[in-house]
């Protein structure tokens, strides 16, 4: 028994020692990009893709040289949608100087990390909250941000309110997670359709992994909605336009996504009842997407998968990459390459306004005042199994600022 | 007023779900004293088994369904043979202790195969909505009880007509007394556990039929041991009014409650149901009550 | 109970007493001391891991006393930790107390609402009880969710302690809040169990009948051990919240209960050394599998892009399995049949 005890000790630390090996492999010169992201749980269908796209970008980058010599590592951490996993990964980076940015997915570790970095001149990556739009800070949204999407959603319901020549408001409610993401559209969302004479519903509000939504449907079915804005990440619409399906309410009610909503994958699913829904995005779907030069050689060349295998979130993180490497090229051109740091990045990415992302999504908006990364969404619908745009880049309106924030 | 009994029937629907996972549960309990959340999973993978032979082997839809099956029956003997069986005679908690270790290993595996996708049988199976006295129903969760009332009259005559259902019960009796009697305990263990997951399996069907297959679906496999605690875990009577009354009463609280207090209601009424029967109703609503001696 | 050669306990003082001879006070006295100076040569990395090591040991702690020593399994620590977190965030958020008033006030609150929480335990034992437990962690959170006052969704922003102008506000600083705590509450827990109370508990473990028999009240024991265990949890909860600067209702889920469960069977019910060994191994597991899984990946791609998740809850469930299994009794146990074998070494007994 004490030899066993005594092998085992000793694999331990042989096991131990290797992780210590293992931390310590990246150069020193190297900058890095730490991305704590969920690739299990309620966000994985739109992290995952998010993740690789960002992760191949900057390879493809590396590849070619970097920038100007200097090399961008890709870290990517699986918080696993908990919130105390994600924060100690941080943690365990947060003195490595050549860490000079960190992308974050879940909105709870959003929110830590703002306690967190409260001093810290530090990039984070984040989907979409408003709220950092509002108090401008270190953190910076991918795209519009929700309520500026959900605005101009409104705009859009209104002109086909019209078109369909009814008469009266547009009954419209949202339906979405019962967290801090599900709550975010309607901060100035809310102000913004009562302005443009929208009469907004009470929210329908659902746990993450809700498998059933019948009881929120018919609900909203007998409170006479005539618009339906669904939340939550992919496959969250799905199942929402499933259920639907199955009730019968897809013909009465006209279902919209929030911009994680259904992508090929989805539709791919249940191609019958996601037929007809119409998506907000601020990223390139459907073939537009699968054509587009870039994302076609990152996916077949740095992945190495087939086309059929392609999900458009991936489009995303590339942009999300496109953004990171602009912001440290003009870092190197400022200051020179031995002396990026966090501050030095962040001041970069104040600068980026009107960065080209290679039609991937609208120019940046990164400014001094403006943290929103994009001021321009596509609508898309699903017609015949497949997800086509209906409209040109549109502007989204400034919802945001409509909001009373604490 | 349609209203209600809309709720009332997709609540109804909802609550045979329930029960057939619950029917799992009180499978292994009757026979072996073991409450088992690893049933959780044993449904889950039941519907990935059944769904990788629909979509990735194209079997036809018979074929498919004995191909998972036999592997959930696989599964199921695996299970019992490696973690139940070296705990006969152990306290009964350590082997419910065992199934949640089985239940968390699952969840690791099924998170594994699913790398945060979804699967579902939409493009195979039936779908669209039937009309019953005037109020519109999705076919798959009309299908999905039709499946769960055929399994428990199914389950029923098992155990009263045939010897080998007779054995089961006998077992779950007593152990030592079955025994004497010429029952082989043991195979009466390994056949439960396979018989069990099979019935698993069925649910899961069924399950992912109307929710897909997404990664909190084993966690339905805790509401299904509620409904077996509500309904008194050694009576299969028990888990189907129990399976029944949860689902009614979750749409039905969710429907009117959610307004008042804010929403979310529906994943906690299940957890308040069960507080108030174990206050009530120690033993569940058909339960034996048990009389301990020291 | 096992002491080196030739050391005789002549009062009952020395019999009782945890740290028995002189060289055992010289071992703990210098493993404090470079334990204490950690933060200052251990690299941020290491001190912040040790932080919530600690805070789950607290936690953990209270696990042991309820479930371990008086049998009730509860699956509701997680709950009972967010009650606390939140507790002391709003004390010190809305009503302006200091952290040092509401770190035990929060401690209190959750050990009163323990005893809400340990009600089923009256009428209902072993799984049973378990599974309420689970009910009561998800009506708990519900309540968090839903409360005006515990800021809904959206959680609660926390402060960082300070006494007169100095902030603890990194973790090397919080690390000389929370080790004091840590072990004074295994202090405590270490002497609780081995008093009236704590033999009363056992008793209750054993055979609630029989204790029952021998006088012993069954209710009063059993809403005490739910107490205590919360109690540890509230502290545990407040702690956390003051580290992390944030309280969150996705920060206590019922898979932290389901670790904190398996790290007890781990590290060895009804042992209070346990549950360090339990934390520590079950920690460490889960940070080697979050570190080892890109190369992983990298290696196997058929694992998929990212499989930390699901590699972890797998060699979770994996351990938890063969322990119950193999060695129920945790490694406490192994622990003390090493000692008692090095110590007899090179003879076998």
């Amino acid at each position: 028994m004490r030899n066993h005890s005594i092998r085992w000790l000793v694999v331990l630390a042989l096991v131990i020692f290797g992780m210590g090996v293992f931390t310590s492999t990246a150069p020193a010169k190297d900058i890095i990009f730490m991305d704590l992201s969920d690739y299990t749980g309620p966000v994985a269908g739109l992290a995952l893709p998010g993740s690789m796209g960002t992760e191949d970008y900057l390879k493809y980058i590396n590849n070619k040289g970097g920038v100007e010599g200097l090399k961008i590592k890709y870290m990517g951490i699986d918080t696993r949608y908990d919130v105390a996993r994600a924060i100690s990964a941080f943690k365990r980076q947060r003195r490595n100087k050549q860490v000079v940015a960190v992308g974050i997915v879940s909105t709870p570790v959003g929110k830590m990390m703002q306690a967190l970095t409260k001093k810290e001149k530090l990039v984070v990556h984040v989907p979409g909250d408003g709220e950092f739009q509002a108090h401008p800070g270190n953190f910076f949204t991918w795209g519009p941000v929700y309520q500026d999407a959900f605005a101009a959603t409104i705009d859009w319901i209104m002109d086909d309110w019209e078109k369909k020549g009814e008469s009266g408001k547009p009954k419209v409610a949202v339906l979405s997670w019962d967290n801090a993401y599900g709550r975010e559209m309607l901060r100035g969302g809310k102000e913004y359709a009562e302005m443009k004479g929208a009469q907004l519903l009470p929210s329908e509000l659902f746990p993450t992994g809700t498998l059933k939504h019948d009881v929120y449907l018919t609900r909203l079915d007998k409170a006479g909605a005539n618009y339906v804005y669904v939340g939550g990440v992919d496959p969250v619409q799905t199942n929402v336009m499933r259920d639907a399906t199955a009730l019968g309410l897809t013909e009465k009610i006209q279902f919209i996504s929030d911009y994680w909503g259904p992508t090929a994958l989805g539709i791919s699913l249940h191609p019958k009842a996601l037929e007809g829904m119409v998506v907000v995005s601020f990223f390139l779907r459907g073939q537009e997407a699968f054509d587009h030069p870039l994302l076609k050689e990152l996916w077949t060349t740095v992945r190495k998968q087939p086309m059929d295998k392609f999900n458009e979130g991936y489009g995303i993180g590339v942009g999300a990459g496109i953004n990171l490497v602009g912001a440290v090229t003009d870092t190197v051109k400022r200051v020179g390459k031995n002396k990026v740091t966090r501050e030095e990045v962040h001041n970069s990415y104040l600068r980026l306004t009107g960065l080209d992302r290679q039609g991937l999504a609208g120019r940046c908006t990164y400014s001094p005042t403006r943290r929103a990364g994009a001021d321009v969404v596509k609508f898309y619908k699903v017609t015949g199994g497949k997800i086509v745009p209906i409209t040109d880049w549109v502007q989204t309106p400034d919802a945001v600022s409509m909001h009373k924030w604490k | 007023m349609t209203n209600f009994l809309q709720l009332l029937l997709l609540g109804l629907l909802e609550g045979g779900l329930y029960a057939m996972v619950a029917a799992a549960v009180v499978l292994v309990y009757k026979s072996t004293h073991v409450v088992s959340l690893a049933h959780g999973q044993l449904m889950a993978y039941g519907a990935l088994a059944f769904w990788f032979a629909l979509s990735v082997l194209k079997l036809p839809f018979i074929l498919a369904l004995v191909v998972a099956l036999i592997f959930l029956a696989i599964t199921g003997w695996f299970i019992e043979r490696l973690a139940m069986r070296p705990l006969i005679g152990q306290p009964l908690f350590a082997a419910f202790l065992t199934t949640f270790a089985v239940f968390l290993m699952g969840d690791g595996i099924f998170q594994l195969i699913l790398k945060g996708e979804s699967n579902s049988f939409a493009k195979y199976l039936p779908g669209g909505m039937t009309s019953v006295i005037g109020v519109p129903l999705p076919t798959t969760q009309l299908v999905s009880f039709g499946v769960c009332l055929a399994l428990f009259s199914g389950l029923a005559i098992f155990f009263r007509r045939t010897k080998f259902g007779l054995g089961m019960r006998a077992t779950a009796e007593d152990h030592q007394l079955a025994q004497s009697t010429g029952i082989t305990v043991r195979a009466i263990f390994s056949s439960i556990w396979i018989l069990s997951a099979m019935v698993a399996t069925i649910a899961g069907i069924a399950l992912a039929n109307v929710m897909d297959i997404y990664f909190p679906l084993p966690y339905v496999g805790i509401k299904g041991l509620i409904v077996a605690l509500v309904g008194g875990l050694e009576s299969l009577p028990g888990a189907l009014l129990a399976g029944l009354i949860l689902g009614i009463l979750e749409n039905i609280s969710a429907g009117y409650l959610d307004p008042i207090v804010g929403g979310g209601v529906k994943e906690v009424a299940a957890y308040v149901l069960l507080l108030f029967i174990l206050l009530v109703k120690p033993y569940g609503l058909l339960g034996l009550v048990r009389i301990e001696r020291i | 109970m096992w002491r080196p050669c030739g050391v005789f306990d002549a009062t009952y003082e020395k019999d009782m007493a945890i740290v028995r001879t002189s060289r055992h006070w010289i071992a703990l006295i210098v493993s404090l001391v470079i334990f204490f100076f950690i933060p200052l040569y251990g690299s941020y990395y290491i001190v912040s891991f040790i932080n919530t090591l600690a805070i789950t040991i607290i936690a953990v702690l209270g696990l042991q006393i309820v479930s371990g020593y008086c049998g009730q399994i509860s699956f509701g620590q997680a709950a009972f930790m967010a009650l606390g977190g939140y507790t002391s965030a709003v004390l010190t958020q809305k009503f302006g107390l200091s952290f040092w008033v509401a770190m035990p006030l929060a401690g209190i609150f959750t050990g009163l609402y323990g005893l809400i929480g340990g009600a089923p335990s009256m009428r209902i034992k072993g799984f049973y009880l378990a599974i309420a437990t689970i009910a009561i962690h998800f009506v708990t959170l519900w309540l968090l969710l839903h409360l005006e006052i515990t800021g809904k969704s959206v959680g609660l922003t926390v402060d960082s302690p300070q006494i007169g102008s100095f902030v603890f506000d990194t973790d090397e600083r919080m690390f000389y809040i929370i080790m004091p705590i840590m072990i004074l509450m295994t202090y405590a827990a270490r002497n609780l169990v081995r008093t009236r109370v704590g033999r009363a508990f056992v008793a209750v473990r054993d055979n609630d009948l029989a204790a029952q028999v021998m006088g012993i009240n069954l209710y009063y024991y059993k809403l005490l051990a739910f107490f205590v265990s919360c109690f540890y949890a509230g502290i545990a909860g407040s702690l956390y919240a003051h580290l992390t600067m944030v309280c969150h209702p996705e920060q206590f889920t019922l898979l932290h209960a389901l670790w904190y469960i398996g790290m007890l069977i781990v590290g060895g019910l009804g042992s209070i050394p346990g549950v360090f060994f339990g934390v520590v191994f079950i920690r460490v597991m889960d940070e080697i599998v979050l570190i080892a899984s890109p190369y992983l990946a990298d290696w196997f791609p058929w694992l998929g892009m990212a499989p930390a998740a699901g590699l972890g809850l797998t060699a979770f469930g994996v351990v938890l399995a063969v322990f119950l299994i193999k060695e129920p009794r945790g490694l406490a146990h192994r622990w003390e049949i090493l000692k008692a074998s090095s110590r007899l070494y090179p003879f076998a007994y």
